[in-house]
């Protein structure tokens, strides 16, 4: 009896491991991610320019970092939003500011850009529900 | 050897005693009120935003140690606190531990001064100090 007591607790508890996904983090309901600069619609001349983060109804925090109601920024260049249940794609059309960064030098080339913020938690994984600002369009000349 | 072993004990709990050394930030770090701007006129009886502003240098909450971080304190017609000391929690010095990069403020009419300074997490000035420029402002 012994046996098959002990081995059906472990297969339930792998079971149990393996079929778990993590809830998402909860975000404050009126929290609100946003551009300080630039505006939609901002003509940047020369390309290099600096992105100010805005963030209300919430805190900033490095990666890995786990206080509630905290994340931190992601920045999404020419791209559409990732799953909002898998951490943010990190490459170069979605920068991670995971030293609790606020603001990003950013260099493009010319042409019309979209960016959008999106705010991950200590994992890199959006909130529930996302905090995303609106995706802006600049125009470099 | 063995007298001195006390004295020895003595000392580092003497050391433990005095005030913990400040936080290291990068040189290049630059801290800076977003808005309102210095010599701003704001109207009486409507709260303004603040914006803080930081380069070179990330945010987190209080009590999270990361290297290159701290957290804003809005220092309101106030001096600069003593370095090395922990920033005095008060209606003078608006403590932002939660890792808030702005704020919402509302001032009585009158002449105003505003300046940030970045707290590591203890809430203790960072060496070299992050500090802004000391800004002025008027309600009316």
């Amino acid at each position: 009896m012994r046996f098959p007591l002990v081995f059906s607790v472990l297969l339930a508890a792998s079971l149990h491991a393996g079929t778990t996904v993590a809830a998402p983090t909860p975000a404050p309901e009126n929290a609100q991610v946003y551009f300080i600069w630039p505006h939609d619609g901002t003509v940047i001349n020369g390309g290099k320019f600096w992105v100010r983060m805005g963030l209300r109804n919430m805190g900033v925090a490095p990666k890995g970092t786990d206080v509630k109601n905290t994340g931190h920024h992601h920045l999404l260049i020419d791209t559409d939003p990732p799953p909002m249940t898998e951490p943010i794609p990190n490459d170069r059309n979605h920068l991670h500011f995971g030293a609790g960064e606020t603001e990003a030098r950013v260099e493009l080339p010319p042409g019309t850009h979209t960016l959008q913020l999106l705010l991950g938690d200590k994992d890199h994984i959006p909130f529930d529900p996302p905090v995303m600002s609106k995706k802006i369009t600049v125009t470099v000349k | 050897m063995r007298s001195l072993f006390p004295t020895a004990v003595a000392l580092a709990a003497l050391l433990a005693g005095a005030p913990a050394a400040s936080t290291d930030a990068p040189a290049n770090a630059y801290c800076y009120i977003g808005w309102p701007s210095d010599g701003a006129v704001l109207p009486a009886g409507k709260p303004f935003r603040v914006w803080f502003g930081l380069r070179n240098m990330g945010v987190a909450p209080k009590g999270v140690a990361v290297k290159n971080t701290g957290h804003h304190h809005l220092l309101v017609d106030a001096d600069l606190p003593p370095a090395g000391q922990e920033i005095p929690s008060d209606r003078n010095h608006l403590h932002f531990g939660a890792g808030e990069t702005e704020t919402m403020l509302e001032l009585p009419p009158g002449k105003h001064t505003l300046q940030l300074v970045m707290g590591d997490d203890k809430h203790i000035v960072h060496s070299p100090p992050v500090v802004s420029r000391k800004i002025t402002i008027t309600v009316k």
